[in-house]
Protein backbone atom coordinates (compact mmCIF):
# COMPACT_ATOMS: atom_id res chain seq x y z
CA UNK A 1 0.00 0.00 0.00
CA UNK A 2 1.59 3.28 -0.93
CA UNK A 3 2.19 6.37 1.01
CA UNK A 4 -1.14 8.62 -0.20
CA UNK A 5 -3.41 5.58 0.50
CA UNK A 6 -2.65 4.57 3.61
CA UNK A 7 -2.84 8.17 4.80
CA UNK A 8 -6.52 8.59 2.83
CA UNK A 9 -7.12 6.22 4.40
CA UNK A 10 -6.33 7.06 7.60
CA UNK A 11 -8.34 10.55 6.98
CA UNK A 12 -11.17 8.57 6.09
CA UNK A 13 -11.29 6.91 9.21
CA UNK A 14 -11.17 10.72 10.92
CA UNK A 15 -13.91 11.40 8.89
CA UNK A 16 -15.93 8.21 10.20
CA UNK A 17 -15.08 8.77 14.07
CA UNK A 18 -15.62 13.12 13.08
CA UNK A 19 -19.06 12.39 11.79
CA UNK A 20 -20.10 10.03 14.32
CA UNK A 21 -18.34 10.11 18.01
CA UNK A 22 -18.06 14.05 18.18
CA UNK A 23 -21.60 14.99 17.63
CA UNK A 24 -22.90 12.07 19.76
CA UNK A 25 -20.38 12.82 22.51
CA UNK A 26 -21.59 17.24 21.83
CA UNK A 27 -25.44 15.61 22.70
CA UNK A 28 -24.54 13.32 25.18
CA UNK A 29 -22.82 16.55 26.96
CA UNK A 30 -25.96 18.61 26.80
CA UNK A 31 -28.63 15.56 27.71
CA UNK A 32 -26.53 14.78 30.39
CA UNK A 33 -27.25 18.32 31.84
CA UNK A 34 -30.82 18.43 31.09
CA UNK A 35 -31.54 14.44 32.37
CA UNK A 36 -29.44 14.92 35.70
CA UNK A 37 -30.31 18.74 36.55
CA UNK A 38 -33.65 17.45 37.06
CA UNK A 39 -32.93 13.74 38.09
CA UNK A 40 -31.26 12.70 41.08
CA UNK A 41 -28.95 9.78 39.97
CA UNK A 42 -29.25 8.19 43.82
CA UNK A 43 -32.81 8.45 43.61
CA UNK A 44 -33.33 6.80 40.65
CA UNK A 45 -30.90 3.89 41.51
CA UNK A 46 -32.71 3.69 45.02
CA UNK A 47 -36.29 3.04 43.05
CA UNK A 48 -34.92 1.18 40.40
CA UNK A 49 -31.75 -0.95 41.27
CA UNK A 50 -31.89 -0.90 45.17
CA UNK A 51 -29.35 -3.75 45.54
CA UNK A 52 -26.85 -2.16 43.49
CA UNK A 53 -24.33 0.32 45.13
CA UNK A 54 -23.71 3.01 42.63
CA UNK A 55 -22.34 6.38 43.79
CA UNK A 56 -24.00 9.76 42.30
CA UNK A 57 -20.91 10.49 40.38
CA UNK A 58 -20.92 6.84 38.90
CA UNK A 59 -24.51 7.80 38.21
CA UNK A 60 -23.58 10.92 35.95
CA UNK A 61 -20.97 8.71 34.37
CA UNK A 62 -23.08 5.54 33.21
CA UNK A 63 -26.03 7.96 32.08
CA UNK A 64 -23.31 10.04 30.09
CA UNK A 65 -21.99 7.59 28.52
CA UNK A 66 -25.41 5.47 28.18
CA UNK A 67 -26.60 9.19 25.95
CA UNK A 68 -23.34 8.78 24.42
CA UNK A 69 -23.92 5.23 22.81
CA UNK A 70 -27.21 6.00 21.87
CA UNK A 71 -26.35 9.03 20.22
CA UNK A 72 -23.40 7.07 18.61
CA UNK A 73 -25.52 4.30 17.30
CA UNK A 74 -27.66 6.62 15.53
CA UNK A 75 -25.07 8.43 13.85
CA UNK A 76 -23.30 5.17 12.53
CA UNK A 77 -26.83 4.18 11.40
CA UNK A 78 -26.83 7.62 9.47
CA UNK A 79 -23.46 7.05 8.07
CA UNK A 80 -24.21 3.73 7.13
CA UNK A 81 -27.36 5.03 5.23
CA UNK A 82 -25.51 7.86 3.40
CA UNK A 83 -22.99 5.84 2.48
CA UNK A 84 -25.36 3.42 0.71
CA UNK A 85 -26.99 6.12 -0.63
CA UNK A 86 -23.82 7.00 -2.39
CA UNK A 87 -23.60 3.70 -4.10
CA UNK A 88 -26.32 4.31 -6.07
CA UNK A 89 -25.69 7.72 -7.57
CA UNK B 1 -15.33 2.13 -8.69
CA UNK B 2 -16.84 1.08 -5.49
CA UNK B 3 -18.13 3.69 -2.67
CA UNK B 4 -15.38 2.74 -0.93
CA UNK B 5 -13.09 4.50 -3.64
CA UNK B 6 -14.79 7.37 -4.50
CA UNK B 7 -14.64 7.93 -0.52
CA UNK B 8 -11.02 8.04 -0.22
CA UNK B 9 -10.56 9.88 -3.44
CA UNK B 10 -12.70 12.59 -2.13
CA UNK B 11 -10.40 12.99 1.16
CA UNK B 12 -7.06 14.20 0.08
CA UNK B 13 -4.25 12.70 1.49
CA UNK B 14 -3.16 14.72 4.39
CA UNK B 15 0.01 16.11 5.41
CA UNK B 16 0.54 17.23 8.89
CA UNK B 17 0.26 20.58 8.98
CA UNK B 18 3.72 22.70 10.51
CA UNK B 19 1.97 26.23 10.49
CA UNK B 20 5.25 28.83 10.43
CA UNK B 21 5.70 31.45 13.08
CA UNK B 22 4.87 34.96 12.60
CA UNK B 23 5.08 37.69 14.08
CA UNK B 24 2.45 40.38 13.97
CA UNK B 25 -0.49 42.41 15.89
CA UNK B 26 -3.10 39.78 15.67
CA UNK B 27 -0.85 36.92 16.60
CA UNK B 28 0.51 38.88 19.70
CA UNK B 29 -3.78 39.20 20.23
CA UNK B 30 -4.16 35.62 20.27
CA UNK B 31 -1.27 34.64 22.23
CA UNK B 32 -2.47 37.11 25.01
CA UNK B 33 -5.50 35.18 24.26
CA UNK B 34 -4.32 32.06 24.97
CA UNK B 35 -2.59 32.87 27.95
CA UNK B 36 -5.42 34.90 29.17
CA UNK B 37 -7.77 31.89 28.87
CA UNK B 38 -5.19 28.92 29.85
CA UNK B 39 -4.57 31.36 32.90
CA UNK B 40 -8.48 31.49 34.19
CA UNK B 41 -8.95 27.62 33.22
CA UNK B 42 -5.89 26.34 35.06
CA UNK B 43 -6.12 29.21 38.11
CA UNK B 44 -9.90 29.30 38.98
CA UNK B 45 -10.28 25.85 40.90
CA UNK B 46 -7.30 27.02 43.10
CA UNK B 47 -9.37 30.23 44.24
CA UNK B 48 -10.78 30.14 47.67
CA UNK B 49 -13.80 31.66 48.49
CA UNK B 50 -15.39 32.17 52.12
CA UNK B 51 -13.20 29.31 53.58
CA UNK B 52 -13.87 26.86 50.37
CA UNK B 53 -13.07 26.58 46.60
CA UNK B 54 -15.01 29.46 44.78
CA UNK B 55 -15.97 27.72 41.67
CA UNK B 56 -16.91 23.91 42.41
CA UNK B 57 -19.52 21.65 40.75
CA UNK B 58 -20.07 19.34 43.12
CA UNK B 59 -22.30 16.71 41.51
CA UNK B 60 -21.40 14.19 44.25
CA UNK B 61 -23.66 16.72 46.64
CA UNK B 62 -25.44 18.36 43.69
CA UNK B 63 -24.92 22.05 44.37
CA UNK B 64 -22.86 24.86 42.29
CA UNK B 65 -20.75 27.04 44.00
CA UNK B 66 -19.64 30.42 42.03
CA UNK B 67 -18.27 32.41 44.14
CA UNK B 68 -20.84 33.79 46.61
CA UNK B 69 -24.07 31.97 45.34
CA UNK B 70 -24.99 28.22 45.63
CA UNK B 71 -26.96 26.90 42.95
CA UNK B 72 -29.10 23.90 43.92
CA UNK B 73 -30.99 21.82 41.43
CA UNK B 74 -34.36 23.94 41.64
CA UNK B 75 -32.47 26.77 40.28
CA UNK B 76 -32.02 24.74 37.02
CA UNK B 77 -33.44 27.51 35.17
CA UNK B 78 -30.57 29.53 35.20
CA UNK B 79 -27.93 26.47 34.04
CA UNK B 80 -30.28 26.72 31.11
CA UNK B 81 -30.70 30.60 30.41
CA UNK B 82 -26.82 30.73 30.94
CA UNK B 83 -26.42 28.02 28.02
CA UNK B 84 -29.14 30.12 26.21
CA UNK B 85 -27.06 33.56 26.90
CA UNK B 86 -23.76 31.41 25.74
CA UNK B 87 -25.45 30.19 21.90
CA UNK B 88 -27.14 33.75 21.96
CA UNK B 89 -23.24 35.59 22.26
CA UNK B 90 -21.64 32.86 20.33
CA UNK B 91 -24.81 34.61 17.36
CA UNK B 92 -24.26 37.77 18.20
CA UNK B 93 -20.18 37.70 17.73
CA UNK B 94 -20.33 35.93 14.75
CA UNK B 95 -22.65 38.10 12.96
CA UNK B 96 -20.40 41.08 13.82
CA UNK B 97 -17.35 39.71 13.23
CA UNK B 98 -17.19 36.50 12.30
CA UNK B 99 -15.24 33.51 13.31
CA UNK B 100 -13.89 35.37 16.35
CA UNK B 101 -14.46 32.34 18.62
CA UNK B 102 -12.81 30.30 16.16
CA UNK B 103 -9.53 32.22 16.20
CA UNK B 104 -9.42 33.30 19.71
CA UNK B 105 -11.48 31.96 22.48
CA UNK B 106 -12.37 28.18 20.90
CA UNK B 107 -10.59 25.18 23.26
CA UNK B 108 -9.42 24.05 20.31
CA UNK B 109 -7.45 26.29 18.99
CA UNK B 110 -6.23 27.96 22.52
CA UNK B 111 -5.28 24.14 23.36
CA UNK B 112 -3.62 23.42 19.63
CA UNK B 113 -2.10 26.73 20.44
CA UNK B 114 0.05 25.88 23.42
CA UNK B 115 0.73 22.00 21.93
CA UNK B 116 2.36 23.76 19.33
CA UNK B 117 4.42 25.81 21.54
CA UNK B 118 5.44 22.55 23.15
CA UNK B 119 6.26 21.60 19.43
CA UNK B 120 8.34 24.47 18.75
CA UNK B 121 10.46 24.48 21.89
CA UNK B 122 11.48 20.61 21.60
CA UNK B 123 11.14 20.00 17.78
CA UNK B 124 12.30 23.26 17.11
CA UNK B 125 10.62 25.84 13.83
CA UNK B 126 8.99 24.77 11.08
CA UNK B 127 11.50 24.10 8.42
CA UNK B 128 13.51 21.77 11.54
CA UNK B 129 10.43 19.83 12.03
CA UNK B 130 9.81 19.40 8.64
CA UNK B 131 13.12 17.85 8.06
CA UNK B 132 12.53 16.04 11.04
CA UNK B 133 9.53 14.06 9.91
CA UNK B 134 11.25 12.95 7.23
CA UNK B 135 14.49 11.81 9.22
CA UNK B 136 15.05 8.35 10.07
CA UNK B 137 14.55 7.41 13.86
CA UNK B 138 18.30 8.91 14.83
CA UNK B 139 19.28 9.11 18.37
CA UNK B 140 18.37 13.10 18.15
CA UNK B 141 14.91 12.59 16.97
CA UNK B 142 14.11 9.80 19.27
CA UNK B 143 14.84 12.52 22.21
CA UNK B 144 13.26 15.08 20.27
CA UNK B 145 9.88 13.36 19.76
CA UNK B 146 10.05 11.96 23.62
CA UNK B 147 10.73 14.95 25.37
CA UNK B 148 7.93 16.61 23.07
CA UNK B 149 5.62 13.74 24.12
CA UNK B 150 6.56 14.15 27.94
CA UNK B 151 6.06 17.36 27.73
CA UNK B 152 2.49 17.02 26.16
CA UNK B 153 1.46 13.94 28.60
CA UNK B 154 2.12 16.04 31.46
CA UNK B 155 0.50 19.21 30.52
CA UNK B 156 -2.56 16.71 29.04
CA UNK B 157 -2.50 15.07 32.46
CA UNK B 158 -2.43 18.84 34.35
CA UNK B 159 -5.49 19.45 32.25
CA UNK B 160 -7.46 16.43 33.33
CA UNK B 161 -6.51 16.78 36.74
CA UNK B 162 -7.98 20.63 36.28
CA UNK B 163 -11.00 19.51 35.23
CA UNK B 164 -11.95 17.14 37.38
CA UNK B 165 -10.93 19.70 40.41
CA UNK B 166 -14.03 22.25 39.26
CA UNK B 167 -16.22 18.89 40.02
CA UNK B 168 -14.33 17.96 43.15
CA UNK B 169 -12.63 20.07 45.49
CA UNK B 170 -9.07 20.31 43.53
CA UNK B 171 -7.18 20.19 46.68
CA UNK B 172 -8.44 17.19 48.32
CA UNK B 173 -8.26 15.86 44.54
CA UNK B 174 -4.34 16.80 44.77
CA UNK B 175 -3.67 14.91 48.00
CA UNK B 176 -5.68 12.21 46.24
CA UNK B 177 -3.80 12.22 43.64
CA UNK B 178 -0.33 12.28 45.41
CA UNK B 179 -1.28 8.81 47.86
CA UNK B 180 -2.99 7.46 44.79
CA UNK B 181 -6.36 7.12 46.53
CA UNK B 182 -9.02 8.63 44.36
CA UNK B 183 -12.04 6.89 43.47
CA UNK B 184 -12.66 5.20 40.43
CA UNK B 185 -14.46 7.69 38.26
CA UNK B 186 -12.29 10.41 39.43
CA UNK B 187 -9.25 8.33 38.08
CA UNK B 188 -11.80 7.70 35.00
CA UNK B 189 -12.30 11.10 34.34
CA UNK B 190 -9.26 12.56 34.39
CA UNK B 191 -7.74 10.06 32.41
CA UNK B 192 -10.32 10.33 29.87
CA UNK B 193 -10.42 13.63 29.76
CA UNK B 194 -6.33 13.91 29.58
CA UNK B 195 -6.63 11.54 26.30
CA UNK B 196 -8.87 14.05 24.90
CA UNK B 197 -6.89 16.78 25.44
CA UNK B 198 -3.79 14.86 24.20
CA UNK B 199 -5.69 13.68 21.05
CA UNK B 200 -7.33 16.51 20.13
CA UNK B 201 -4.74 19.16 20.62
CA UNK B 202 -1.80 16.64 19.60
CA UNK B 203 -2.72 15.47 17.13
CA UNK B 204 -6.23 16.04 15.06
CA UNK B 205 -6.02 19.81 15.51
CA UNK B 206 -7.28 21.54 12.44
CA UNK B 207 -9.46 18.33 11.40
CA UNK B 208 -11.68 18.95 14.75
CA UNK B 209 -12.75 22.19 12.92
CA UNK B 210 -12.67 20.84 9.07
CA UNK B 211 -14.16 17.70 10.17
CA UNK B 212 -15.81 17.94 13.31
CA UNK B 213 -17.01 20.70 14.07
CA UNK B 214 -20.80 21.81 13.79
CA UNK B 215 -20.52 25.56 14.29
CA UNK B 216 -18.24 25.43 11.31
CA UNK B 217 -20.78 24.37 8.81
CA UNK B 218 -23.45 26.52 10.61
CA UNK B 219 -21.95 29.47 11.54
CA UNK B 220 -22.70 30.58 7.56
CA UNK B 221 -26.55 30.94 8.39
CA UNK B 222 -25.12 33.85 10.75
CA UNK B 223 -22.89 35.49 8.25
CA UNK B 224 -24.04 38.28 6.07
CA UNK B 225 -21.67 40.53 3.66
CA UNK B 226 -21.48 43.42 6.24
CA UNK B 227 -19.60 40.34 8.84
CA UNK B 228 -15.55 40.32 9.23
CA UNK B 229 -13.77 38.46 7.05
CA UNK B 230 -10.57 37.60 6.06
CA UNK B 231 -9.55 38.75 2.90
CA UNK B 232 -6.91 38.82 0.15
CA UNK B 233 -7.87 41.84 -2.11
CA UNK B 234 -7.01 40.14 -5.34
CA UNK B 235 -7.58 43.39 -7.20
CA UNK B 236 -4.85 44.72 -5.60
CA UNK B 237 -2.89 41.42 -5.34
CA UNK B 238 -3.22 40.27 -8.42
CA UNK B 239 -1.44 38.80 -11.14
CA UNK B 240 1.05 37.47 -8.44
CA UNK B 241 4.42 37.00 -9.40
CA UNK B 242 8.25 36.97 -7.75
CA UNK B 243 10.07 39.89 -8.02
CA UNK B 244 13.19 41.72 -6.75
CA UNK B 245 12.58 44.23 -3.96
CA UNK B 246 13.86 47.33 -6.58
CA UNK B 247 11.63 46.33 -9.76
CA UNK B 248 8.68 48.69 -10.09
CA UNK B 249 5.87 46.11 -10.44
CA UNK B 250 3.66 48.12 -12.57
CA UNK B 251 6.22 48.04 -14.77
CA UNK B 252 6.33 44.61 -15.14
CA UNK B 253 2.48 44.25 -14.92
CA UNK B 254 2.55 42.47 -11.39
CA UNK B 255 0.25 43.00 -8.61
CA UNK B 256 0.95 43.43 -4.85
CA UNK B 257 0.98 39.89 -4.08
CA UNK B 258 4.94 38.50 -4.38
CA UNK B 259 3.76 35.19 -4.09
CA UNK B 260 5.94 34.08 -1.16
CA UNK B 261 3.59 31.65 -0.25
CA UNK B 262 4.25 32.45 3.72
CA UNK B 263 0.19 32.81 4.09
CA UNK B 264 -0.10 29.62 3.23
CA UNK B 265 3.10 28.87 4.96
CA UNK B 266 1.50 30.39 8.26
CA UNK B 267 -2.00 28.89 8.11
CA UNK B 268 -2.50 26.26 10.56
CA UNK B 269 -5.65 24.54 8.59
CA UNK B 270 -3.28 24.91 5.54
CA UNK B 271 -5.27 26.79 2.91
CA UNK B 272 -4.97 29.49 0.31
CA UNK B 273 -6.51 32.38 0.93
CA UNK B 274 -6.30 33.79 -1.89
CA UNK B 275 -8.54 31.29 -2.98
CA UNK B 276 -11.50 33.41 -1.49
CA UNK B 277 -13.14 32.43 2.24
CA UNK B 278 -13.46 28.89 3.11
CA UNK B 279 -15.23 27.37 5.44
CA UNK B 280 -11.79 26.06 6.53
CA UNK B 281 -10.68 29.21 7.37
CA UNK B 282 -10.46 30.03 11.65
CA UNK B 283 -9.83 33.20 11.01
CA UNK B 284 -7.18 33.14 13.29
CA UNK B 285 -5.64 36.28 11.03
CA UNK B 286 -1.84 34.58 11.43
CA UNK B 287 -1.74 35.37 7.12
CA UNK B 288 -2.99 38.62 7.91
CA UNK B 289 0.48 39.28 10.10
CA UNK B 290 2.54 37.13 7.56
CA UNK B 291 1.37 39.23 4.39
CA UNK B 292 1.60 42.47 6.65
CA UNK B 293 5.50 41.48 7.65
CA UNK B 294 5.88 41.18 4.05
CA UNK B 295 4.33 43.88 2.48
CA UNK B 296 6.57 45.89 5.02
CA UNK B 297 9.59 44.55 3.62
CA UNK B 298 8.74 45.30 0.12
CA UNK B 299 7.95 48.92 1.12
CA UNK B 300 4.68 48.62 -0.06
CA UNK B 301 1.05 48.92 1.73
CA UNK B 302 0.28 46.72 4.57
CA UNK B 303 -3.76 45.16 4.45
CA UNK B 304 -3.52 43.01 1.23
CA UNK B 305 -4.88 40.44 3.13
CA UNK B 306 -6.81 42.17 5.99
CA UNK B 307 -10.04 41.91 8.24
CA UNK B 308 -13.04 43.21 5.98
CA UNK B 309 -16.31 42.82 4.66
CA UNK B 310 -18.00 41.43 1.73
CA UNK B 311 -19.50 44.48 1.12
CA UNK B 312 -16.26 46.47 1.41
CA UNK B 313 -13.89 44.46 -0.57
CA UNK B 314 -16.76 45.30 -3.37
CA UNK B 315 -16.50 48.43 -2.52
CA UNK B 316 -20.12 49.38 -1.08
CA UNK B 317 -20.61 50.74 2.18
CA UNK B 318 -19.69 48.78 5.34
CA UNK B 319 -22.67 48.40 7.69
CA UNK B 320 -22.62 47.59 11.51
CA UNK B 321 -25.85 47.83 12.96
CA UNK B 322 -27.54 45.17 11.20
CA UNK B 323 -31.34 43.72 11.99
CA UNK B 324 -29.57 40.85 12.52
CA UNK B 325 -27.27 42.65 14.91
CA UNK B 326 -29.90 44.47 16.67
CA UNK B 327 -32.27 41.31 17.16
CA UNK B 328 -28.98 39.10 18.77
CA UNK B 329 -27.93 42.05 20.54
CA UNK B 330 -31.58 42.88 22.29
CA UNK B 331 -32.60 39.24 22.74
CA UNK B 332 -29.00 39.22 24.64
CA UNK B 333 -29.40 42.45 26.51
CA UNK B 334 -33.30 41.34 27.41
CA UNK B 335 -31.75 37.80 28.84
CA UNK B 336 -28.81 39.45 30.80
CA UNK B 337 -30.16 41.65 32.29
CA UNK B 338 -33.16 39.66 33.62
CA UNK B 339 -30.69 36.92 34.70
CA UNK B 340 -29.10 39.34 37.07
CA UNK B 341 -32.12 40.92 37.98
CA UNK B 342 -32.95 37.45 39.07
CA UNK B 343 -30.09 36.56 40.81
CA UNK B 344 -30.00 40.16 42.78
CA UNK B 345 -33.91 39.31 44.22
CA UNK B 346 -32.36 35.65 44.83
CA UNK B 347 -33.35 34.33 48.60
CA UNK B 348 -30.99 31.20 49.93
CA UNK B 349 -34.76 29.78 50.76
CA UNK B 350 -37.17 28.10 48.60
CA UNK B 351 -40.33 26.51 50.05
CA UNK B 352 -43.33 23.74 47.89
CA UNK B 353 -46.83 24.08 49.73
CA UNK B 354 -48.63 21.10 48.83
CA UNK B 355 -52.24 20.52 50.27
CA UNK B 356 -53.61 17.44 51.87
CA UNK B 357 -55.14 14.95 49.19
CA UNK B 358 -57.49 12.68 51.13
CA UNK B 359 -59.35 15.31 53.30
CA UNK B 360 -60.29 18.74 51.48
CA UNK B 361 -61.46 20.08 54.74
CA UNK B 362 -62.18 19.11 58.10
CA UNK B 363 -64.68 20.92 60.36
CA UNK B 364 -62.64 21.80 64.20
CA UNK B 365 -65.45 22.99 65.56
CA UNK B 366 -68.95 24.58 64.49
CA UNK B 367 -66.75 28.25 63.94
CA UNK B 368 -63.30 26.60 62.38
CA UNK B 369 -62.16 25.16 59.62
CA UNK B 370 -59.01 23.27 58.68
CA UNK B 371 -57.22 22.47 55.65
CA UNK B 372 -53.95 20.63 56.45
CA UNK B 373 -50.88 21.43 54.39
CA UNK B 374 -47.39 19.65 54.31
CA UNK B 375 -44.37 22.38 53.71
CA UNK B 376 -41.37 21.35 52.21
CA UNK B 377 -38.74 23.32 53.06
CA UNK B 378 -35.48 23.62 51.41
CA UNK B 379 -32.39 26.13 53.20
CA UNK B 380 -30.49 27.17 50.25
CA UNK B 381 -27.75 29.10 52.12
CA UNK B 382 -24.90 28.34 53.67
CA UNK B 383 -26.09 28.14 57.51
CA UNK B 384 -28.37 26.02 59.20
CA UNK B 385 -31.76 28.88 59.78
CA UNK B 386 -34.78 28.65 62.00
CA UNK B 387 -37.68 29.53 60.14
CA UNK B 388 -40.88 30.68 61.50
CA UNK B 389 -44.55 30.34 59.56
CA UNK B 390 -47.35 32.56 59.46
CA UNK B 391 -50.64 33.26 56.98
CA UNK B 392 -52.27 35.59 56.27
CA UNK B 393 -54.80 37.10 53.60
CA UNK B 394 -58.14 35.82 55.04
CA UNK B 395 -59.44 37.40 58.26
CA UNK B 396 -59.18 35.45 61.15
CA UNK B 397 -56.64 32.85 59.53
CA UNK B 398 -54.22 30.73 61.88
CA UNK B 399 -51.43 28.39 61.42
CA UNK B 400 -51.05 26.18 63.71
CA UNK B 401 -46.97 24.13 63.43
CA UNK B 402 -45.88 21.83 65.58
CA UNK B 403 -42.72 23.85 66.70
CA UNK B 404 -42.87 27.28 66.36
CA UNK B 405 -39.38 27.39 65.28
CA UNK B 406 -38.55 24.89 62.70
CA UNK B 407 -34.40 24.12 61.80
CA UNK B 408 -33.65 23.26 58.84
CA UNK B 409 -29.51 22.41 58.59
CA UNK B 410 -27.50 24.05 55.37
CA UNK B 411 -28.53 22.87 52.40
CA UNK B 412 -31.01 20.78 53.50
CA UNK B 413 -34.49 20.54 53.32
CA UNK B 414 -37.30 19.40 55.57
CA UNK B 415 -41.02 18.79 55.81
CA UNK B 416 -43.46 20.19 58.22
CA UNK B 417 -46.91 19.64 58.39
CA UNK B 418 -49.15 22.90 58.96
CA UNK B 419 -52.72 22.82 59.91
CA UNK B 420 -54.27 26.35 58.67
CA UNK B 421 -57.49 27.09 59.98
CA UNK B 422 -59.95 29.54 59.13
CA UNK B 423 -63.26 30.57 61.12
CA UNK B 424 -66.33 29.43 59.34
CA UNK B 425 -67.90 32.98 58.66
CA UNK B 426 -65.11 33.72 57.13
CA UNK B 427 -65.46 31.21 54.65
CA UNK B 428 -66.23 32.69 50.86
CA UNK B 429 -66.44 29.64 48.25
CA UNK B 430 -64.15 27.09 47.29
CA UNK B 431 -59.83 27.71 47.12
CA UNK B 432 -59.71 31.05 48.96
CA UNK B 433 -56.07 32.25 48.32
CA UNK B 434 -54.08 32.90 51.05
CA UNK B 435 -50.29 33.70 51.76
CA UNK B 436 -47.78 31.45 53.26
CA UNK B 437 -44.86 33.40 54.62
CA UNK B 438 -41.76 31.47 55.73
CA UNK B 439 -39.32 33.32 57.44
CA UNK B 440 -35.78 33.39 59.15
CA UNK B 441 -35.65 34.13 62.69
CA UNK B 442 -31.67 34.56 61.99
CA UNK B 443 -32.06 36.97 58.94
CA UNK B 444 -35.89 38.06 58.35
CA UNK B 445 -34.64 39.34 54.82
CA UNK B 446 -34.39 35.85 54.02
CA UNK B 447 -38.23 34.98 53.91
CA UNK B 448 -39.96 33.13 51.30
CA UNK B 449 -43.56 34.05 50.45
CA UNK B 450 -46.33 31.52 48.91
CA UNK B 451 -49.47 31.61 47.75
CA UNK B 452 -52.00 28.49 48.67
CA UNK B 453 -55.94 27.76 48.47
CA UNK B 454 -58.36 27.33 51.48
CA UNK B 455 -60.89 25.08 50.84
CA UNK B 456 -64.19 24.96 53.05
CA UNK B 457 -67.97 23.86 52.78
CA UNK B 458 -69.88 25.16 49.50
CA UNK B 459 -72.82 26.70 52.11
Amino acid sequence: MSQATHESRQQHLIQRYGTTLWPSFLIAGIASIAFFGNIDPETLQVQTLPDWNISRLGGYTIGFFMFWAVGLTSSVLSLALRGAGNQEQ
Amino acid sequence: MTGQDQQSDMYAAREKIHPREVDGTFQRLRHLAVVVLLGIYYGLPWLQWDGRQAVLFDLPSRQFHLFALTFWPQDFIYLALLLIIAALSLFFFTALAGRLWCGYACPQTVWTEAFIWMERLTEGKRQKRLKLDQSPWTREKILRRGSKHLLWIVFALFTGFTFVGYFTPILDLGQGVLTLSLGFWEWFWLLFYSLATWGNAGFLREQVCIYMCPYARFQSAMFDRNTLIISYDEERGEPRGGRSRKADPKAQGLGDCIDCNLCVQACPTGIDIREGLQYECIACAACIDACNGVMDKMDYPRGLIRYSTENAMAGKPARILRPRVVIYAVLLLTILSGVTYSLSQRVPLSAEVLADRNVVYREVDWSTIENVFTVRILNKDRVAHDYAIRVDGIEGIAAQVRDDRIRVEAGSTDSVVVRVQVPRDQIDGPGQPFRLILESLQDPDIRNVNTARFNGPRD
